[in-house]
């Protein structure tokens, strides 16, 4: 017998760093908050405004307007969407147990796409007063409506006598993207120009056209995924090894998995609503956080919320300012950024992504 | 205080992969289950642990398992499985720890650091999960199947292993090692069943032995009882000759004389 010299050495402990990090996002926050308030188009500054403020000096009506009808809501907004997109991705990655998932890839992003090219295209056709009632708020709604129903169509087909199949999902979810798609692709050749330029713009994403309204009819249900989400920390850990593993260590697969479905349509739905496809948060926030801190879930998924919702309001910062006075679609910006990562978690992982 | 598994039947499909198969466990010993491939023995695990649809009854301390809560089983048995795929970059310690979660000992962390080293892994500790061959990933599920079940008994009622084939991938070294936890956790009061391929491993460590073949139990008893020429011949299909060494008198099987 060879004389095993296995003296415990502490093991570095990966939690309490995790956690500690929740503060420093929550600083990073702040900080990117300021800026975004600081930087655009006109004059009208964070520090200018502060200034005028302090020396008791009125601000002009630009200002205000520029300040808190325009700047603020559409900060508001895009703190909402980064934390709703990161945390979606960070459970549907924990969900089907690989990091390239995205709620883009099971239908979700695509259902939620359907339904507001539908609102965009048709929305004319419905009764005038109808019209007037929605007003901007049917293209959102159209599209939230999109993302719940290709849920639930995607839960009913991939779920029998209560076990839901992961890889039946994923490829339930190709197939609903692929036939969203279809359908989408049919309602551009009847669009007209007009149309056709709402549609580039949304497909692209865009934080544009953000106001109180919008954002707080997407608050509260984003509010409310987010929290349900915060709690599947310990089942996603579970889930990890394995859905007949997770049960015998004392999970209940089934109502945490149903939970984590709701929790991540009802981000993915409000966010894109209010703001389009805007894609690769999802992804690339909870591998950088996993590569810093760790895969565990219990605080990885409030990591996500605040880093997602920091990387936004960068992007958004420099949507602003690339092409000024015009602004790209943030979109644009989070894909030439995101992309590349994604390429290179697939490069790093070829030999071993399992589907 | 037992484990009752009462005429379990299996389906795929139409196939009958158990035809009513009933197996007691007592705590305080290994319970070997073994047969040819194909014979439903990790299917008989597996409708024991609740992880397929099953018919029949099973029974865990007196308790019916069907009537219990998913953490309930969890703080009276750990799961062992065949193979483990894990799908983000944890430490072999923080794997060891998703076994205390479930368990009764959470609130003493020092329980998985010791799991690692009963494994022969404390070492590995800070280890990435994905760089640790299958043998170590192997024996590192063992630790956090431990620590879930750290004290063999605890209330006065015994708690269970139940391991699905758990010497599969080890060098035969570790092989002894595993096969000694299993038994020092019986022998201090706890349950163990395990699913086994290796006749002598089974024959040098199980107290009771149940036999399957074609979905249905051949023989169940101790292993001088069922390891017999007899009975083996017919369950695999081929001539084996049993045979014991005169000192300990513990059976073993020759696969040299299958073909005289």
């Amino acid at each position: 017998m060879t004389v095993v010299s296995d003296i415990a050495v502490a093991p570095r402990d990966r939690l309490n760093p995790a956690r500690s990090l929740h503060w420093v996002l929550a600083v990073a926050l702040g900080l990117a908050c300021l800026v975004n308030l600081q930087v655009g188009a006109t004059d009208a500054t964070l520090s200018s405004v502060l200034a005028k403020l302090a020396q008791g000096e009125t601000l002009s009506q630009i200002e205000r307007v520029v300040l808190f009808d325009i700047r603020l809501p559409r900060l508001v907004m895009g703190v909402l969407v980064g934390a709703a997109l990161a945390v979606s991705g960070a459970a549907m990655q924990g969900l089907f147990r690989n990091p390239l998932a995205d709620p883009g890839i099971v239908g979700v992003g695509a259902g939620a796409g359907l339904g507001a090219i539908l609102a965009i295209v048709l929305g004319a056709l419905l009764p005038v007063w109808m019209i007037d009632r929605a007003g901007n708020h049917l293209v959102p709604f159209a599209a939230f409506l999109g993302g719940w129903g290709s849920t639930i169509l995607l839960y009913r087909v991939s779920t029998r006598q209560g076990r839901t199949s992961v890889a039946t999902m994923l490829l339930a979810g190709i197939a609903l993207g692929a036939l969203a798609g279809a359908l989408s692709g049919i309602l551009v050749y009847i669009a007209d120009d007009r149309q056709l330029r709402d549609l580039t713009f949304w497909g692209l994403g865009s934080l544009a056209g953000a106001s109180w309204a919008k954002g707080m009819s997407a608050a509260p249900l984003i509010l409310l995924s987010l929290g349900t989400a915060m709690v599947l920390g310990r089942g996603l850990n579970g889930l990890a090894l394995g859905e007949a593993t997770a049960a015998h260590i004392g999970i209940n697969v089934q109502r945490m998995k149903s939970t984590a479905i709701l929790a991540v349509a009802g981000a993915t739905g409000a966010a894109v609503a209010v703001s389009g496809g805007i894609g690769f948060i999802g992804i690339v926030v909870p591998h950088l956080l996993r590569l810093a801190s760790g895969p565990d879930h219990r605080t990885l998924l409030l990591n996500s919320a605040l880093l997602g919702a920091t990387l936004l309001i960068l992007a958004d910062v420099i949507a602003r300012v690339v092409i000024a006075p015009a602004e790209l679609p943030i979109g644009i910006v989070t894909a030439v950024l995101g992309a590349p990562v994604f390429l290179w978690i697939l490069l790093r992982r070829r030999g071993m992504v399992e589907l | 205080m037992s484990l009752i598994a009462e005429d379990i039947r299996v389906f795929y499909g139409k196939r009958a992969a158990l035809r009513g198969v009933s197996l007691t466990a007592l705590p305080g010993e290994v319970t070997a289950i073994v047969g040819p491939n194909g014979s439903g023995k990790s299917t008989l695990l597996g409708a024991i642990t609740a992880s397929l649809p099953y018919q029949g009854a099973v029974s865990l301390n007196g308790q019916d398992v069907s009537a219990m809560k998913p953490w309930q089983l969890a703080a009276q048995r750990a799961v062992l499985p065949q193979a483990s795929h894990l799908a983000f970059p944890f430490k072999v310690i923080e794997v060891v720890r998703l076994g205390l979660q479930s368990g009764t000992a959470g609130d003493r962390p020092e329980v998985p650091v010791q799991a690692l080293a009963r494994v022969g892994l404390a070492h590995y500790a800070d280890r990435t999960f994905q760089e640790l061959s299958g043998g170590e990933a192997q024996r590192v599920m063992l630790a956090r199947v431990l620590a879930q079940v750290w004290a063999p008994v605890e209330n006065g009622q015994p708690r269970w292993l139940l391991l699905d084939e758990p010497v599969s991938s080890l060098d035969i070294a570790h092989q002894l090692q595993v096969m000694d936890i299993a038994r020092g956790f019986a022998r201090a009061g706890g349950g163990v069943i395990a699913v086994m391929h290796d006749l002598n491993l089974t024959a040098l460590y199980a107290d009771r032995v149940a036999l399957l073949a074609t979905g249905k139990r051949m023989a169940f008893g101790r292993p001088h009882e069922v390891l017999t020429d007899e009975i083996l011949s017919d369950a695999y299909g081929c001539a084996l000759r049993v045979s014991a060494p005169p000192p300990a008198g513990i059976p073993f099987v020759l696969p040299h004389a299958a073909s005289a």
